[in-house]
């Protein structure tokens, strides 16, 4: 099962690099929960505190739909991308739901106005479930080591 | 020896019509509104409901002075300069806390919440020295409206009411939405960097023009309560209008004809309650004005940003970068909105939302293309043509007029060229 999880990491983080956004939408669940803290605390609560993203499916739909305008301009064209990912986790959490925890660094070649590039870095819970024997995301939580600087657009699938 | 060059000559490079690019590109230029607009004027710091009880605080800045913000053990509210009187340390480097006391890391030395020089470790040596004249420096004067706390670091000058002048209303016009007349700030900040200067942030937050261009992705998915300010120009209603003090905003009001929507339309038993409480305090009529024509849409000059359902604040950084903070409105007395408020913050502004990465997007070209030497100037004339003044002697225009940032400039060059 560690395998088949780390599998799924990476085809997720490839999909999201390569900005394949409609593939990246089909891996999530009805019920997907999307969250990027704006904070580093552990005891931040998505109902009191300001997050950068905390999407449910519908707001996540509304994500991707921009990027798919080619007038998202934050993102067009889109930038280039490379994440590694490291240091994974698996456990299980009943219900057939597997968590993952993992770190990553990410390159992205901004090229919207200057050209820069930003270093992403940070840990994220996956949680996951088979869906009709694919594994499926129900919940993606990324907390950036730098979630509460100012930080460029992260309009991107991160 | 070389001379010093001559002073800026800011009548010449703010006209009426257009402005010169080097008031977004030369440092000189940015040393001198650090100086002239930040550090003589008066600067948004923060709100009473982030410092509730005495010892909180919050660091900011006043342009790039750092500060901290803090109430003391008597509820008074000061701003302290974050720098050690010793060897220049910045003292506090929590972004928000509660203190006692502040010590500086280095070498021990203490002050007091008001910035009084407590304790100097080992003064055996220094013979007679004078503490009361070592304390934190502090913003000359602070002052608050309606729990909205700006500072001074000039002693004189426009007191903080003649400054804000009648713009006080748009303030009004926000925490008159709350039942308790009060708005609070606890969610938390986010951060946005942007790679431009500053005056493009105040400028594109009130400027109409652009919506239907930068945010034409937002457009062609989702339905917003700014649809109405797209499409054939006659048939757009709102306005743009220019507060005086270089204090600018967009009203959106004239284009909404029910209530809430510029909240994306609200109904149920809470929304039932709010209004009442609303009617119980204004009356019928009042409590309908308000929540048909929603929050204001302003810029305060020069940094503080009332951005509908958010608060947000301009940090310049350098020439050619700045920073855009927000946080969510919350309306004391409405918990039940505060949710959806949160969503709403999510969705307009911040790094990671669907309407501000376009415009830091194109700031950030903005910034790239005022690089271009061949061309000096910036337009600033659109709708001289049609501009009109209203009962309260207030300039209105068209909402895509640049009425807005004409105000911004007047003011600037009033600032940037007065004695």
């Amino acid at each position: 099962m560690r395998e088949d999880v780390i599998a799924f990491l990476y085809a997720e983080a490839r999909l999201a690099d390569e900005a394949r956004y409609a593939e990246w939408l089909a891996l999530w669940t009805d019920d997907a929960v999307y969250w990027v803290p704006a904070t580093t605390d552990p005891e931040a609560d998505p109902q009191r505190h300001l997050s950068h993203i905390y999407d449910n499916r519908a707001r996540l739909e509304t994500r991707v739909k921009l990027l798919q305008t080619g007038a998202r301009y934050s993102q067009e064209p889109a930038s280039r991308m490379r994440r590694l990912i490291s240091n994974v986790e698996v456990q299980e959490s009943g219900h057939g739901e597997v968590v993952a925890g993992s770190n990553f660094i990410l390159a992205e070649q901004s090229v919207q106005a200057a050209h820069e590039l930003h270093w992403w870095a940070g840990r994220t819970t996956h949680r996951l479930r088979r869906v009709g024997g694919e594994w499926r995301m129900s919940g993606k939580t990324v907390v950036l080591v730098n979630a509460a600087e100012p930080l460029p657009n992260l309009t991107f699938l991160i | 020896m070389r001379e010093a060059p001559p002073p800026v000559d800011y009548k010449s490079l703010v006209r009426d019509d257009r402005i010169h690019a080097s008031l977004y590109t030369d440092p000189r230029i940015f040393s001198d509104e650090l100086e002239r607009i930040f550090h003589r004027g008066w600067v948004f710091v923060g709100h009473d409901s982030e410092i509730p009880r005495g010892g909180d605080f919050v660091t900011r800045h006043i342009g790039v002075e750092p500060i901290v913000l803090v109430r003391g053990k008597d509820g008074e509210v000061a701003v302290l300069v974050n720098r050690c009187r010793h060897r220049g340390t910045m003292v506090c480097a929590a972004e928000r806390g509660s203190a006692r006391t502040f010590t500086c890391p280095y070498h021990g030395w203490s002050y007091d919440l008001d910035g009084t020089l407590l304790g100097v470790p080992y003064p055996g040596g220094y013979d007679g020295f004078d503490k009361s004249s070592h304390g934190l420096a502090r913003a000359s004067r602070v002052s608050s409206y309606r729990g909205f706390i700006f500072a001074s670091l000039a002693g004189s000058g426009p007191s903080l009411a003649e400054h804000l002048g009648p713009a006080t209303r748009l303030i009004d016009r926000s925490c008159d939405l709350s039942p308790q007349g009060e708005i609070e700030l606890s969610a938390g900040w986010v951060k946005h960097r942007c790679a431009a200067n500053w005056k493009m942030l105040p400028e594109n937050d009130s400027d109409g023009y652009h919506l239907g261009f930068v945010h034409r992705a937002m457009f062609m998915t989702i339905r917003s309560q700014y649809q109405r300010v797209v499409g054939d120009e006659r048939s757009i209603q709102a306005v743009v209008r220019d507060w005086g003090h270089g204090h600018i905003e967009i009203d959106w009001s004239p284009g909404y004809q029910g209530p809430f929507e510029w909240f994306g339309g609200a109904a149920g038993p809470a929304v039932a309650e709010f209004v009442a409480a609303l009617e119980r305090r204004d009356g019928v009529e009042t409590a309908r004005r308000r929540i048909v024509e929603g929050p204001a849409h302003a810029l305060i000059f020069p940094n503080l940003f009332l951005g509908e359902t958010n608060i947000a604040i301009v940090q310049p950084l350098r020439v050619d970068a700045c920073v855009h903070w927000h946080t969510p409105m919350f309306l004391k007395g409405v918990p039940e909105f505060n949710g959806r408020l949160l969503r709403m913050a999510e969705a307009g502004m911040g790094p990671a939302s669907f309407l501000m990465p376009e415009d830091l997007t194109v700031a950030a070209r903005n910034q790239l293309g005022l690089g271009a030497r061949t061309v000096e100037w910036l337009l600033l004339a659109r709708g001289l043509n049609r501009e009109t003044v209203d009962a309260e002697g207030h300039t209105v225009s068209h909402v895509t007029d640049e009425t807005t940032n004409r105000g911004f400039w007047r003011h600037y060059r009033t600032v940037m060229t007065d004695a």
